[in-house]
């Protein structure tokens, strides 16, 4: 078989079902919209919310009586404990450097000396951050020698961390179903498409073309397919991103074009989801002709 | 080239074909004789492989309907020429694309299919409609369409399946000339049909069919 065979007749099916074509090339821009839109809007919704925690999740102040071998030793068990992003060590000057910046005074100037204790600020990773794995921490932390007390707002870390994981939860099942509605929806279109062509089909099976060659122009043609769709609903999905920031003057924090690998990954997937559907409708259709 | 062996075919709504037995040697020009229903077209089906017997074999070629795999079904076809009442012309091409589709199927190489194509027109009087679509001929202009199609690759056997029904006599007789003409040539060709006049005027081993069943097989 000829590769030139196939990509001649993946063109002139396009040519000659332009309509059927971009009816397709449309219900996957649809689809792929959706589900674009959807991801982008569950991701800031989640920074926005993640943007009321704290910048690091909990703060281990040292007392002031504390060595400098002390802190080394606390330094070294925290970084090795398990689930540790990062951990920012506070000396007394940099506290009272924030709280300068803070409330505008000079801790100094008000007493003679600084009252503010060093601290360490702890930061964890996504999978470790739950209530109870910060609070064994913490158990354990409070036991080790030099340290003064751990702050953990608990209450406002749980409400924060419940909501994300509510949208997370419904984001995700709502996002299943889309995804789902839409394969059903594409591939009905491409069904369609395919129907248009059971003329072409039938008669190219009578003259000898085997099964791989039917389908390969098919498969070529849902591929230029999906790929013309996807990347129009990307287009679309950036032109929203700047009406936001044009019209509604509010700068989303994750965009689509900051993540190439969801555009990436959004081409394979409408790539794959339409020529994958058409395979199917034809590999359907080669069942009823001769 | 053909060979028919004890062969069954039954439709649910009945049996089709009964034990068929007959041979079919290669340049032999060969009538299916019989009324519409006999079972003219499902013998035809079985030798391209459409159907296949419920008993009995089918042996075209080198191929065995009881062994044969569903990729070598395409082999048959393009060692086939098939040529339909309803013409099965893609009316959304030129007729130079029509002749053309077999050849570009087999792989053959654009200059050779360039060639073969204008010589198959030239010799079916279709050089002057190669840019024109199916739709802008007249219907004996489509069967010799049908007709350049089914043998632009010289085909080992040529299917005909009452390729003259719907034709007025001078280009029915076209036809059936060009038939012979390639039979001459080489071609094995199975030609069905429910015309007596046609066995009258050009005779040929016939076999002929009533309900499924080969009542006759002499030379019309």
């Amino acid at each position: 078989m000829k590769l030139s065979y196939v990509i001649r007749e993946g063109i002139i099916g396009i040519k000659r079902s332009r309509m059927p074509f971009m009816n397709s090339v449309f219900s996957v821009t649809i689809a792929l919209l959706i589900v674009g839109l959807g991801v982008l809007a569950v991701d800031n919704s989640l920074e926005f919310i993640g943007e009321f925690q704290a910048d690091y999740d909990l703060e281990i102040f040292l007392e002031n009586e504390a060595t400098l071998f002390q802190k080394n030793e606390l330094a070294a068990i925290v970084k090795d404990y398990p689930g540790i992003l990062r951990m920012d060590y506070l000396s007394k000057e940099d506290a009272a450097a924030l709280y300068n910046a803070e409330f505008g005074e000079d801790v100094l100037s008000l007493l003679d000396d600084n009252p503010l204790p060093s601290s360490f600020r702890i930061t964890f990773e996504d999978d470790h951050r739950s209530a109870d794995y910060i609070l064994s921490f913490i158990h354990s932390m409070e036991e080790l020698n030099g340290v003064d007390e751990v702050i953990f707002k608990q209450d406002l870390f749980k409400r924060v961390q419940g909501i994300m994981k509510l949208i997370y939860t419904v984001a995700t099942i709502t996002l299943f179903i889309i995804i789902l509605s839409t394969v059903f929806l594409t591939a009905n279109n491409l069904r369609l498409m395919i129907l248009a062509r059971y003329e072409f089909i039938e008669t190219v099976r009578l003259l000898g073309a085997s099964d791989f060659m039917v389908k390969a122009p098919f498969f070529l043609e849902g591929g230029i397919l999906g790929f013309l769709g996807t990347s129009l609903s990307v287009f679309l999905i950036v032109m929203a991103e700047y009406s936001i920031k044009y019209f509604v003057h509010f700068d989303l924090p994750i965009k689509i074009l900051d993540h190439p690998e969801v555009i990436l990954g959004m081409i394979l997937f409408g790539v794959s989801l339409s020529s994958l559907g058409v395979l199917k409708a034809v590999r359907k259709m080669l069942r009823f002709v001769a | 080239m053909i060979h028919f062996e004890n062969v069954f075919l039954r439709y649910d709504t009945g049996i089709s074909l009964r034990d068929l037995n007959f041979t079919v040697e290669k340049d032999e020009f060969l009538y299916l004789y019989g009324d519409s229903g006999s079972g003219k077209s499902s013998i035809l089906k079985m030798i391209y492989m459409d159907l296949f017997p419920n008993s009995g074999t089918v042996k075209v070629l080198d191929f065995d309907s009881n062994h044969i795999k569903r990729r070598d079904i395409a082999h048959i076809r393009q060692q086939i020429g098939m040529l339909f009442q309803n013409f099965y012309l893609l009316s959304d091409r030129d007729i130079y694309s029509n002749i053309a589709l077999p050849l570009e199927i087999q792989g053959e190489k654009a200059d050779v299919v360039r060639r073969k194509v204008t010589l198959k027109a030239d010799e079916l009087g279709l050089r002057s409609r190669l840019s024109h679509y199916p739709h802008e001929l007249s219907t004996g202009e489509q069967q010799r369409v049908a007709l350049a199609r089914a043998t632009v690759n010289s085909p080992a056997i040529l299917l005909a399946d009452e390729p003259i029904a719907h034709l007025d006599p001078t280009a029915a007789a076209e036809i059936v000339k060009y038939l012979w003409k390639i039979n001459e040539a080489g071609t094995c060709v199975i030609f069905a049909t429910h015309n007596d006049n046609l066995l009258k005027n050009d005779p040929a081993r016939t076999l002929t069919i009533i309900s499924g069943e080969v009542v006759g097989d002499r030379i019309s």
